[in-house]
């Protein structure tokens, strides 16, 4: 049994639940209300005046204070009675009201549990590919018109290529090709940066393009590109202090998922659902309890 | 069916621990601020940071190898959206949006999502920056409204919403339909707008919203700016602004939205921003939108109370919105067919949204143009600053989609609609959006949604702060969902050969000053030239040509207009009329194609101003036409094999609109 309990997904809620009530028990007093008694603590007292003053800027009166004990008295009364004729059943509202009371349990647990380094090196370890920093180019490219060109822009394109990588010409971009918007020079730019600014195909050509020469042509939407990688630099995969901060929001992102999931998996798995009517066969045999999301 | 449930004694101890939650959660709620802080007075302009002249000299070569060393000019534009709802908004969570600011944010970073209506969904490219504009009335509270929060459910009005809601469908929509038929005529029920109830709810979600925005805030890499929507539209008329702070969630939190329920005058809206930077130390900016839609209020010459705009007016205008949203889902504002009938470009973004305003309450008629349009707002505020010394609708040019799916997706073939309802669907373009009230059954359809637009900023680099100083310098365009570049520039010392310099920016900040920029007055014989090229979206469509556009205040003291073709591709040649030809096209609507054997890649020139008198007052703009491709309704009717009726256009000319420069004498 007590096995089984250890094994109980809502061990944890249950072990948070009980901190908070024991919480709640201490600041009341340790009272526990009779079912014909209504007790209103020290504690009650402040929160109502905290109510009144964070409302309208000023501690309440005496008299308003007697009236607000009043009117939590009487919201008490109706409360428990409701419940003792049972008007909280079938009321939608008041169901998707707790519905949404446990959602928030689940996330406030989630959010509640704070990982330490530990956990977090793990997860940034298992999740490597998604923290890792692109790769740096660092390149120039000599820009080469197609409308300015017309027909001869390949011709024209391999014979710079050849001059350029027989330094027979200077190698300043600026000085060669076609004039352009476009950058002359890259640095340490991702790849997404050179897609964003040249399009996706020059940029996946750049990132396989050789180190320290001049290569190409690359075509873009733009024309033909004669370009030179300087560096490509393959940043080691960043540690948990310099993007904790990052790591800690995708891990919890990750935590409310998961948890609001198995939580709602587990309360699931508590009742046997019984489907009556033609739907029956629609229903048949849930695996594993998991609701229909 | 039947669902047999047999309860355990853990689900008490479970419920227990969930109200417990709940009721901690609550109080950490911290109240709702004043809405209406005391003002002091104006403050007086904070001096701008941004030099753009560059330390060195203008001698390209001398610094042949590393151009950017001692650059403190922007170089590379950056991408956004500033006007994007999650579910916070009221109007988006009504008609289906269930996104989170979370998700929304890793939406506009280029994560793939389920949408509303259950498609998968991905930006092409993903952004550089993105503002969370939720409507500030009502933050979050609709939401609760749904969750049968009990503090609202004792209003049988939303308690019935709340199940018309819940409903889905029709009954869904008729609660929306409602909720903004309530809002417009101010008779939503009490506890909504009650501070005392609706406060503490809604400065949670905000400062909940603050915090996820600080999260996934990564300068250089990805910016969000927190910011809100005020929503006031008095009559039906729009006079919408986005508020954007530039400050994080620690400044943020300390204050709760203006909403339009604190008051629909701009000029109350002004004093809750100084008084946000007074008590914060932090800065906020407004962005008016949708001016078409405003029956002629926009650009107004008076005031909200009905007084004529005086200096401290136009002062806090110029001041608190330095920038403008010129297109968006809701149509283009630049300016309408008839109010420049010498304007061949003006069909974009018109069809639907010139019958009359926001909730087609009223119709937009001939007297309301010209204080209606962006345009014509900057040829009125140059006859208001002639009479009060300043110029109260100096505003800057962006574009933004709106989109209340939470998806910004803003290219022809990749448009989700505006709201949930309009997403992806064989007959979505037919669908009626919105019908006014008698008026001979005037209506929208959804084919008259825009997949449009974005901001572009000149920004030195990404992030909040530096992105939130280029539009306070105003140096930003607008575009319809193109991601064209485009640089403007204006001064007196240019030369032809500069449009085709290798280092255009670096001479064209050396030498003059950039979009939403001031002209220096010009010295006896001298004449302003502009520097302006453009280059195309890497993936998209070749451009026609640039135009430059001037308004000016003529002798009489009257605002004229006059569209000049300053470059353009192929060897066309423009008429007596100083019409240039149509570039052509390659659209083929069967398949929704276009191929970019016309049109060039890149335009640029400088361009001189022939009709130039040295004592008038005047703006110029840049408008950047691409060569005509194919429109969404053209992607639909091919994706879902459907025909559409003859007045659905199916191809259009994208284009940007950058911020003007101003000349004055």
């Amino acid at each position: 049994m007590i096995r089984s309990l250890l094994r109980e997904p809502l061990l944890h809620f249950l072990l948070v639940g009980a901190a908070l009530f024991l919480l709640y028990d201490v600041s009341n007093g340790g009272r526990t209300d009779a079912p014909r008694e209504i007790v209103i603590s020290e504690a009650r007292i402040e929160a109502l005046a905290e109510n009144f003053a964070t409302v309208w800027m000023r501690p309440p009166t005496t008299v308003e204070l007697k009236g607000l004990v009043e009117d939590y008295v009487a919201e008490e009364v109706y409360y428990r009675e409701a419940v003792a004729m049972g008007l909280d059943q079938d009321d939608t509202v008041i169901r998707r009201r707790l519905r949404q009371k446990m959602e928030f349990l689940s996330e406030s647990v989630a959010d509640s549990v704070q990982p330490d380094d530990a956990q977090l090196q793990s997860y940034l370890e298992q999740n490597a590919g998604e923290f890792a920093q692109p790769a740096e180019l660092t390149f120039r490219q000599v820009y080469l018109s197609a409308e300015r060109r017309g027909g001869t822009v390949r011709a024209d394109a391999e014979k710079l290529l050849a001059e350029l990588q027989a330094d027979r010409v200077s190698a300043d971009p600026a000085e060669v090709g076609d004039p352009t918007l476009l950058p002359a020079t890259m640095e340490g730019a991702s790849p997404q940066a050179i897609a964003n600014a040249f399009g996706q195909e020059f940029a996946q050509q750049v990132d396989e393009a050789p180190v320290g020469q001049w290569s190409g042509p690359i075509e873009s939407g733009f024309g033909l590109h004669l370009v030179r990688v300087d560096e490509r630099v393959i940043t080691e995969a960043p540690t948990l202090g310099e993007i904790r901060p990052i790591v800690l929001r995708e891990w919890q992102a990750e935590q409310r998922h998961t948890q609001n999931q198995s939580f709602r998996a587990a309360l699931r798995d508590k009742y046997e659902v019984r489907v009556e009517g033609p739907a029956a066969e629609l229903y048949a045999a849930p695996t594993g309890g998991s609701a229909a999301q | 069916m039947r669902v047999e449930i047999r309860p355990n004694a853990g689900m008490v101890a479970l419920a227990a621990v969930g109200a417990l939650l709940a009721v901690a959660q609550a109080s950490r709620a911290q109240p709702a601020q004043a809405p209406d802080v005391p003002v002091r007075g104006v403050v007086e302009d904070v001096e701008d940071v941004y030099v753009p002249v560059p330390a060195g000299q203008p001698s390209p070569q001398a610094k042949a190898y590393s151009p950017y060393a001692g650059r403190k000019y922007p170089t590379r534009v950056l991408w956004g959206d500033t006007h994007l709802h999650s579910a916070n908004s009221g109007d988006a969570f009504t008609t289906g949006n269930r996104f989170t600011p979370e998700q929304t944010y890793r939406i506009a970073r280029g994560e793939e999502v389920i949408s509303a209506t259950g498609l998968p969904a991905r930006l092409s490219r993903p952004l550089d920056f993105v503002v969370l504009s939720d409507h500030a009335e009502g933050l979050g509270l609709i939401t609760e409204v749904y969750n049968g929060n009990p503090a609202l459910m004792g209003d049988s009005t939303l308690q019935r919403w709340s199940r018309m809601i819940k409903a889905g469908g029709a009954e869904a929509s008729s609660a929306v339909t409602e909720l903004i038929g309530a809002q417009a005529t101010n008779t939503l029920p009490s506890v909504l707008t009650d501070p005392k109830v609706a406060g503490p709810l809604m400065m949670s979600v905000w400062q909940r919203a603050a915090a996820m925005a600080d999260q996934y805030n990564e300068p250089g890499k990805f910016t969000t700016i927190i910011g809100f929507e005020w929503t006031p539209t008095p009559g039906g008329d729009n006079l919408h602004r986005n508020v954007l702070l530039r400050d994080g969630q620690a400044r943020a939190s300390q204050v709760f939205p203006f909403s339009s329920w604190n008051s629909e005058d701009p000029e109350k809206l002004w004093a809750w921003m100084e008084a946000y930077e007074l008590r914060t130390g932090g800065r906020a900016l407004a962005i008016p939108h949708n001016g078409n839609l405003s029956n002629g209020r926009m650009y107004a010459a008076q005031a909200f109370d009905g007084t004529t705009i005086t200096k401290e007016y136009a002062e806090r205008r110029q001041r608190w919105e330095p920038v403008q949203e010129i297109v968006q889902m809701k149509g283009a504002s630049e300016s309408h067919p008839k109010l420049s009938p010498s304007d061949e470009f003006l069909e974009y973004g018109i069809a639907g949204w010139e019958l009359g305003n926001l909730t087609l309450g009223g119709k937009l008629t001939p007297e309301m143009m010209p204080t209606s349009f962006v345009r014509a707002g900057f040829m009125r505020g140059l006859e208001h600053e002639a009479k009060l010394g300043v110029n109260p609708f100096k505003s800057g040019i962006i574009g933004s989609s709106d989109a209340h799916n939470a998806l910004p997706f803003v290219e022809e073939d990749n448009f989700f609609g505006k709201f949930p309802g309009q997403e992806p669907r064989a007959d979505r373009w037919k669908d009626r959006s919105s019908t006014g009230e008698g008026e001979g059954g005037a209506a929208r359809y959804t084919w008259q949604y825009l997949a449009a637009g974005y901001a572009a900023v000149w920004a030195t680099e990404n992030t909040r702060e530096a992105v939130f100083d280029a539009m306070t310098r105003r140096e930003t365009y607008g575009t319809s969902g193109t991601r064209m570049t485009v640089r403007f520039f204006g001064g007196y010392d240019y030369v032809p050969e500069d449009a085709e310099s290798r280092y255009l920016a670096e001479v064209g900040y050396t030498k003059g000053v950039p979009m939403g920029g001031d002209l220096k007055p010009a010295a006896p014989g001298k004449t302003p030239l502009f520097l302006v090229a453009a280059m195309k979206d890497p993936t998209g469509a070749n451009l026609d040509r640039i135009q430059v556009i001037k308004g000016w205040l003529d002798a009489s003291g009257t605002a004229q207009e006059k569209v000049y073709e300053v470059v353009w591709a192929g060897d066309r040649k423009p008429g007596k009329d100083g019409k240039l030809p149509p570039v052509g096209d390659t659209v083929d609507i069967a398949r929704a194609t276009f191929t970019n054997t016309i049109g060039a890649a890149e335009l640029s020139t400088v361009w001189k101003d022939p009709d130039f008198q040295r004592g008038q007052r005047a703006f110029y703009y840049a408008r950047v036409i691409e060569i005509p491709t194919p429109r969404w309704t053209a992607y639909d009717q091919v994706r879902f094999g459907v025909k559409m009726s003859d007045d659905v256009p199916m191809k259009q000319q994208e284009r940007a609109w950058t911020s003007p420069i101003w000349y004055t004498p």
